[in-house]
């Protein structure tokens, strides 16, 4: 797989340059072997012990190899604690060399975690168990659903498109987004299933004023609030909410799988903030000003998805009335739990700057946290 | 099928849902649709037995709109820009993705660790050695298939998805390697010219033939000589797994491009100009996995047993180098490009076996 250009035979292995049929005559004349790279000074004797959970990335990448740089100085393909090729060869594809942009303190473990929570929708869920709907409200799960395998599959794509920029130092970070895109594409194929697999079918697509957010993201902090803070925030509410009304067994462990890699992704988001505002404070107001963005297109793409809307009122109530009042606390629910994600990741005043449209789920009166010691003055739900 | 008209009345004239405008709920769309659980559960295979299944060979859809779905004229599109079904598509994509999902394994608990024996330094160097340069490329074959999948439109959406599983696999890759070069005393080496070269594709096919066919192919053909390589079980069971991972990579790779050249075969000399580029680098600098520096050495030292025992690795390398070439002669001809035996970087093909009648 190595692809520089390099005099011809340069790394010939001594036997390798030749066909083991040509007489020693022909032979090149074997160097003496030396083994130079027996001797980088990178550090040994480590010996991490294998914990119950097994060998994590958190027990291995410690000491120098769990140093991660400030900033990343190699171009290519290096990996974080070997010794650098003295050779300088094609610079990679990378624009991202600043740990400040990708870095969450929590990303090793949400790797590892994961991967032990690694669920198939094939055969983790007992399809057997779906039990069936009114048509009315097949139908409203059949047109949730369809938007949710769409989004899942736009997040697949905006994040794939990401990896070669971000630099081999942040290899957790590249390890934790090739988790959360296989999430996703999960997601999309999960709820596609359930779509399909209960006397439904799909419905309409959504109005794809969010998909914006992701795909148009600059910069991947920006793109991290989209897609992990706020539609990854307001998805566990709406999955939360599908799991409530389920009726089957097969739809409560789907959803519960779903939320279960939701959360890692919210947490990656929440750490990433974090990390972002401790380091650059000054940003602040650029992080309100990427949150309110996708406030926005959230409440523009919401204003005219008449179906997803109608379909949680369906759900969510035996009449128009009781089921839009339901609807406006799932709404007011997922407002709350959104601030509180930010009180995480040390943004405590972000409530007076909610675009208006989510302002109006505040309590009347709610006074502005004014330290990161102070919670929103909303309850945060409990999300399981 | 449209929705009962019955229900459609009674939800509207009922006052029950009245103000709801409710046409959504007849978005004309393919309606009772039931698939079924089959052997291997509710796979991708089971939910296309009807006309979701459909895949277009040509696609308008530049949203994300999931196949089958009604369509909003208003709906922005995305920059999907992959239109035809064969510049993506492989026969055994939707297998291949339930398979990666059915197969996914975890460095951190599948594989014995403490069956990691002290070895001599030789040993263990060489292990970190080959190990340093694993983890250096293994990103690569993530990052550069991800580079396509914003342009690959949801009416193909199996493709994506399959590539999102070979992104996991890589980055696990890469982490399972780093892990046994840190495991043992050893520690990352000497990093080398990598595979950044990879990268500067420009097409689909273009990237399917060099990473899948061929880059990807010679790995594979590498880890399942596992055994020969590996010191203890822990090290046999990485190759293994990865192995097989590497496995439905290649299988996607020589489906897609069999269906490509089947439906495209005014394709077939573009395919040959990448094949001769990528053999022209490996054959003219034999600067492949197992004859590349550094790489070829410690594969040589763990091959013969020692470096006092090289020149017996190296002969084993040749074993593997001979391997690797016809497995991918092999590959060609599944594809339909068996007439690249005679097209071969001489530098390879010297390495064929004769053709059997």
């Amino acid at each position: 797989m190595t692809t520089d250009s390099q005099r011809q035979d340069s790394d010939l292995a001594p036997d390798a340059a030749a066909p083991a049929d040509l007489s020693p005559a022909e032979r090149p004349a074997r160097p003496p072997h030396d083994f130079p790279w027996m001797r980088v000074p990178t550090q040994r004797s480590m010996r991490p012990v294998v914990g119950p959970q097994g060998l994590r990335l958190e027990d291995v990448d410690v000491d120098s190899y769990g140093d991660v740089p400030d900033h990343w100085p190699y171009r290519n393909d290096t990996p974080r604690g070997a010794f650098p090729s003295q050779n300088i060869g094609l610079a990679a594809s990378y624009s991202i060399f600043d740990k400040v942009e990708v870095w969450s303190e929590n990303v090793r473990v949400l790797y590892e975690d994961a991967i032990r929570d690694r669920w198939s929708s094939a055969t983790d869920v007992p399809w057997e168990t779906l039990k069936p709907y009114p048509e009315h409200l097949e139908r409203a799960i059949c047109q949730i659903c369809t938007e949710m395998s769409e989004q899942a599959y736009v997040t697949v794509q905006v994040f794939s498109g990401w990896l070669e920029k971000i630099s081999y130092g942040f290899h957790e970070v590249k390890n934790f987004l090739a988790t959360l895109i296989y999430d996703n594409a999960r997601h999309v194929e999960a709820f596609r299933k359930r779509a399909l697999a209960n006397g439904g079918g799909l419905g309409i697509e959504s109005p794809g004023i969010y998909h914006r957010g992701p795909a148009a993201s600059m910069v991947f902090t920006e793109l991290v609030i989209t897609t992990c803070i706020v539609r990854a925030s307001f998805n566990m509410i709406t999955v939360d909410t599908l799991k409530r009304t389920a009726k089957s067994e097969a739809e409560r462990v789907l959803y519960s799988n779903i939320a279960r890699d939701l959360q890692r992704h919210i947490d990656y988001g929440v750490g990433h903030l974090t990390y972002f505002v401790q380091r650059q404070p000054q940003l602040l107001g650029q992080l309100h000003a990427w949150l309110s963005r996708a406030e926005g297109l959230l409440v523009a793409d919401q204003r005219f998805d008449q179906p997803f809307n109608e379909a949680m009122i369906l759900l969510l109530g035996k009449n128009t009335e009781e089921g839009r009042a339901n609807y406006e606390d799932v709404r007011r629910q997922w407002v709350a739990y959104y601030l509180n994600r930010l009180a995480d990741a040390r943004i405590y005043d972000h409530m007076t700057r909610l675009v208006p449209e989510l302002k109006h789920y505040l309590p009347e009166g709610a006074a502005m946290p004014n330290s990161v010691s102070m919670r929103p003055p909303v309850e945060d739900p409990a999300l399981t | 099928m449209t929705i009962n008209q019955d229900t459609m009345e009674q939800l509207r004239a009922e006052t029950d849902y009245a103000g709801l405008g409710l046409g959504w709920l007849d978005p004309g769309t393919e309606w009772g649709v039931r698939a079924q659980a089959g052997r291997k559960g509710l796979t991708l295979d089971e939910i296309n037995r009807n006309p979701y299944g459909e895949v277009p060979e040509f696609t308008i859809n530049f949203t994300a709109r999931p196949r089958g779905a009604k369509a909003r004229p208003e709906a922005p599109r995305l920059g999907n820009r992959l239109r035809s079904k064969s510049e993506v598509w492989a026969s055994t994509i939707a297998m291949l993705y339930e398979e990666a999902q059915q197969r996914q394994w975890s460095s951190a608990r599948d594989i014995p660790w403490n069956e990691l024996t002290q070895l001599p330094d030789d040993l263990e160097l060489a292990m970190c050695q080959l190990c340093t340069f694993l983890t250096q490329v293994e990103f690569i074959a993530g990052d550069l298939p991800g580079r396509y999948v914003k342009e690959i439109s949801a009416d193909h959406m199996e493709v994506g998805l399959f590539i999102a599983t070979q992104i996991m696999d890589e980055a696990r890759h890469e982490d399972v390697f780093r892990k046994r070069a840190l495991a043992n005393g050893g520690g990352l080496l000497q990093a080398g010219p990598g595979a950044v070269g990879l990268l500067q594709v420009s097409d689909f096919a273009e990237m399917t033939t060099l990473l899948h066919l061929v880059a990807e192919g010679f790995v594979q053909s590498l880890f399942r000589m596992g055994e020969l390589i590996a010191n203890n079980d822990a090290e046999k069971k990485i190759f293994r797994l990865a192995a097989q991972d590497e496995s439905r990579h290649v299988a996607f790779g020589v489906t897609h491009m069999k269906y490509l050249i089947e439906t495209e075969p005014e394709r077939r000399e573009e395919i040959h100009h990448y094949l001769d580029r990528q053999e022209g680098l490996l054959g003219t600098t034999q600067a492949g996995l197992t004859s590349g520096g550094q790489s070829a050495e410690s594969l040589a030292i763990l091959l013969g047993g020692g470096t006092a025992k090289i020149d017996l690795g190296y002969q084993k390398l040749l074993a593997i180098r001979k391997r690797q070439i016809n497995e991918y002669m092999h590959r060609l001809e599944v594809i339909g490009l068996g007439d690249r035996r005679e097209r071969m970087n001489p530098d390879m093909r010297q390495f064929l076996d004769p053709v059997r009648n």
